[in-house]
């Protein structure tokens, strides 16, 4: 009996040494990532995992941008877009769920298969198309180009917020449509505000998605601007060949300062994201 | 089986098809139907609502039939004559004795033709349906005129936008976004597929014209001086997707693992190592691939302690390192493992949380029945947790190989700068042995401004796109329950 106990306890902590191994292998990068950014060294440290002299200088130098690093300005451009983004794709994303979800008409099924097929095609294909279109209509390097390429096409992600709406019990809506209440009003006064969970979701992803997009910044914002760039086009263009030696503890720096929110923003969304679905679930 | 899977894709397609029958039936029957100001309603689009004394619609009407006519002349008539040739004239200067100035002449732009004439063909086409509609309406109107019913006044008509048609109030803008944004580019990436729109015919410059199908013939191979071209794609092609199967199928199996090992009862503080993993996709990609680049770069930290360790003495006395360093991500073979590696350690807790989430809505009722009847932890595993991972999860598969194809971010983010080819064929097409369609496609357009085979390649990857697309889309229809909860 004895035996058998001792057998299981060991089992278990093989079983978090096992845990505990590959976590230190996914983590690997991230600390070296957060120890070479307080290296006093401002190139790229090749003979030892962990800086020589530690100091935060290459944070000071971030907030004092010469003409390559600009990190806060990048860091505002890309909020600046984070927000407009956000606004118009959680609306659209919310239009086209509660449409698709709650609403009955002729089109609904066809333009709901015609969503999963383009959902299906990469949005990468039509960039250079977008590119082209863009640049006729003096749209690239702007700001309003990139909010578009971002949001407009949000709607094809719908299909997480109608699976949350679906399961708003029916029975609901058609009591109100009987009391009189126009679409409009259910749709503001009771479905939304059942609905926290995926709209905090939707907020979220979509606030992240430019800070997370290098593709559509990189080919949009292309005129080599430094003072117009997103972080991500910024952080790319330290690790320039010619730069490396000299910036690549500010890259460091600049990650770590981007990421801390990211994941934070990340983490809880994921959060939501549970919520969203099991929250949902029980009130169906 | 089989037969069935095909008939859910027929079936959409047969629906998309009904629809469009049942409108060109009902404009049919309204036509010949109609009364005499249903059919003046095919030249003046006001009629039939004159006629019910609707006259702020049948001004708004008007108003669009007569801005649809000033569109046609004033705008699209400049375009659309010339998208045949895709323009004649040169651009010049020319010197005029009035100004004493010299300017340029009235050149044509092929590109803006091109555009131009293809927005017109859309907003042509969006205008028919709209004047097909209308004829609808009004013959509709004229029969509630007849039974006698109230013609709904105009507020009334707008009032129904927050009640009964509200939902064509929802979709109106996200759908003209995704037919803008998404759409309206495809079709011009067709398009210029079949034109010599490159580097050496720039436009404002210089013109562009069709060449019918010559990009494709050189990209499959034929054609004298650009048999490299067809080369290059070949190895491409057959990377792309020797990539898209590896990096679907470790990410698939590994998230699945790890997931397990996660939700395991052993398992001590799950959630703390759920975080721990979340982490490394939470940080984005740019910063983390950017720097697992240089971690492994050939003067990097890895190759620093290899060398210390003596790995890369070894490796270089069995003849896989020809250098002093280990080329983890410059040299072909080591390249292609490696980003496959460093793909597994950014795709993995994707597929974690993904698998994580199913696992959590595993049918307990099964899992109690099998436990009472003394099944083993293995056998509970291998029969029932498996079957339903697989049976959620499987459709995504097909999804996730498609994504791949297209993983634009691992592989630029790694390997741009940093790898470069030694194969001369490879290098004439502007290609690398690392690439994908998707990234040397990105570089033809950004780098070297080759539109014209950019576009052929897009259309190919859209092309294979397109079969992955059908089987998965037939999966989604059969898996699709919606209403279960409802």
């Amino acid at each position: 009996m004895k035996k058998m106990k001792s057998n299981r306890t060991s089992t278990i902590v093989l079983h978090n040494l096992l845990i505990a191994v590959l976590a230190v292998i996914w983590l690997v990068p991230i600390v070296w990532l957060v120890c070479t950014s307080f290296s006093a060294y401002s190139g790229m440290n090749t003979s030892t995992f962990f800086p020589k002299e530690w100091s935060i200088s290459s944070y000071i130098k971030l907030f004092h941008p010469d003409t390559v690093a600009q990190f806060p300005q990048w860091f505002l451009n890309t909020f600046i877009i984070a927000c407009f983004t956000c606004v118009i794709s959680t609306m659209f994303v919310l239009m086209v769920a509660y449409a698709t979800s709650v609403m009955r008409f002729p089109m609904r099924k066809p333009l709901m298969n015609l969503g999963v097929i383009l959902n299906l095609f990469p949005g990468m294909l039509a960039m250079i198309a977008v590119y082209f279109t863009l640049k006729s209509f003096n749209l690239t390097n702007s700001y309003v180009g990139l909010i578009m390429v971002y949001s407009a096409s949000s709607g094809l992600g719908y299909l997480i917020a109608k699976g949350f709406f679906d399961t708003v019990p029916r029975a609901l809506c058609e009591a109100a449509r009987i009391d009189g209440c126009s679409e409009a009003r259910i749709f503001f006064q009771m479905v939304l505000p059942m609905s926290r969970p995926i709209i905090v979701y939707t907020v979220i992803s979509s606030f992240l998605v430019p800070w997370m997009d290098f593709v559509y910044a990189k080919m949009i914002l292309n005129a080599g601007i430094s003072s117009k760039y997103t972080v991500a086009i910024g952080l790319f263009k330290m690790l320039d060949k010619s730069l490396i030696n000299n910036y690549f503890t500010q890259f460091c720096a600049g990650g770590v300062l981007v990421s801390i929110p990211i994941s934070i923003l990340f983490i809880i969304m994921q959060k939501f994201y549970v919520e969203g679905i099991t929250g949902g679930a029980v009130k169906g | 089986m089989e037969k069935k899977e095909r008939g859910t894709a027929l079936l959409a397609v047969k629906g998309f098809f009904a629809v469009i029958a049942g409108f060109f039936a009902d404009f049919g029957r309204a036509v010949s139907e109609g009364d005499a100001f249903v059919k003046l309603s095919l030249l003046w689009m006001g009629a039939g609502y004159f006629k019910r004394k609707q006259y702020i619609k049948a001004l708004l009407m008007t108003i669009l039939e007569a801005a649809a006519i000033i569109f046609t002349v004033k705008f699209a008539m400049s375009y659309v004559p010339k998208f045949g040739t895709l323009g004649t004239v040169q651009m010049e200067k020319v010197f005029n004795m009035k100004t004493m100035k010299s300017e340029f002449n009235d050149y044509d732009n092929s590109f803006t033709i091109l555009l131009f004439s293809l927005f017109s063909f859309v907003v042509w086409f969006a205008f028919l349906i709209v004047w097909m509609r209308n004829v609808i309406h009004v013959y509709e109107l004229q029969k509630m005129a007849e039974k006698g019913k109230h013609i709904p006044t105009f507020l009334e008509d707008l009032r129904a936008y927050k009640e009964e048609k509200f939902h064509i109030t929802l979709l109106t803008l996200p759908v003209l976004g995704i037919a803008i944004f998404t759409f309206i580019p495809i079709l011009l990436l067709i398009l210029v597929a079949f034109t010599n729109y490159d580097q050496n015919h720039m436009p404002p410059n210089s013109l562009f014209t069709w060449v019918g199908f010559d990009n494709f013939m050189s990209l499959f191979g034929g054609g004298g001086l650009t048999v490299t071209f067809g080369y290059a794609f070949i190895r491409v092609l057959g990377w792309t997707l020797v990539w898209a199967f590896f990096a679907t199928i470790t990410t698939y199996i590994g998230g699945i693992l790890l997931s397990l090992l996660l939700n395991s009862k052993n398992t001590r503080m799950p959630k703390l190592w759920r975080t721990l993993f979340i982490v490394t996709i939470a940080v984005p990609q740019f910063v983390s691939l950017l720097l697992v680049r240089n971690f492994f770069s050939n003067g990097g930290i890895v190759n620093t302690i290899c060398s210390n360790i003596g790995l890369t003495g070894f490796l270089r006395d069995i003849g896989l390192v020809s250098t002093s360093y280990i080329p983890f991500l410059s040299a072909p073979g080591w390249a292609h493992v490696m980003i496959i590696l460093i793909n597994i350690w950014i795709g993995v807790p994707y597929q974690m949380l993904i698998a994580t989430g199913v696992l959590m809505n595993l049918p307990s009722d099964q899992l109690e029945s099998a436990r009472v009847d003394g099944a083993s932890k293995f056998q509970i595993f291998r029969k029932i947790t498996m079957p339903y991972l697989l049976f959620v999860t499987g459709p995504a598969l097909v999804t996730d190989f498609v994504k791949n194809i297209n993983n634009f971010n691992v592989i630029y983010l790694l390997t741009e700068n940093v790898y470069t080819t030694t194969n001369q064929a490879m290098a004439n097409s502007q290609a690398k042995e690392v690439d994908l369609l998707v990234t040397w496609l990105f570089r033809l357009t950004q780098d070297y401004y080759n539109y014209k085979m950019a576009s052929a390649i897009g259309i190919v990857v859209f092309v294979i796109c397109a079969v992955f697309t059908l089987i998965a889309f037939n999966r989604m229809i059969k898996g699709d329950r919606e209403g279960t909860y409802q």
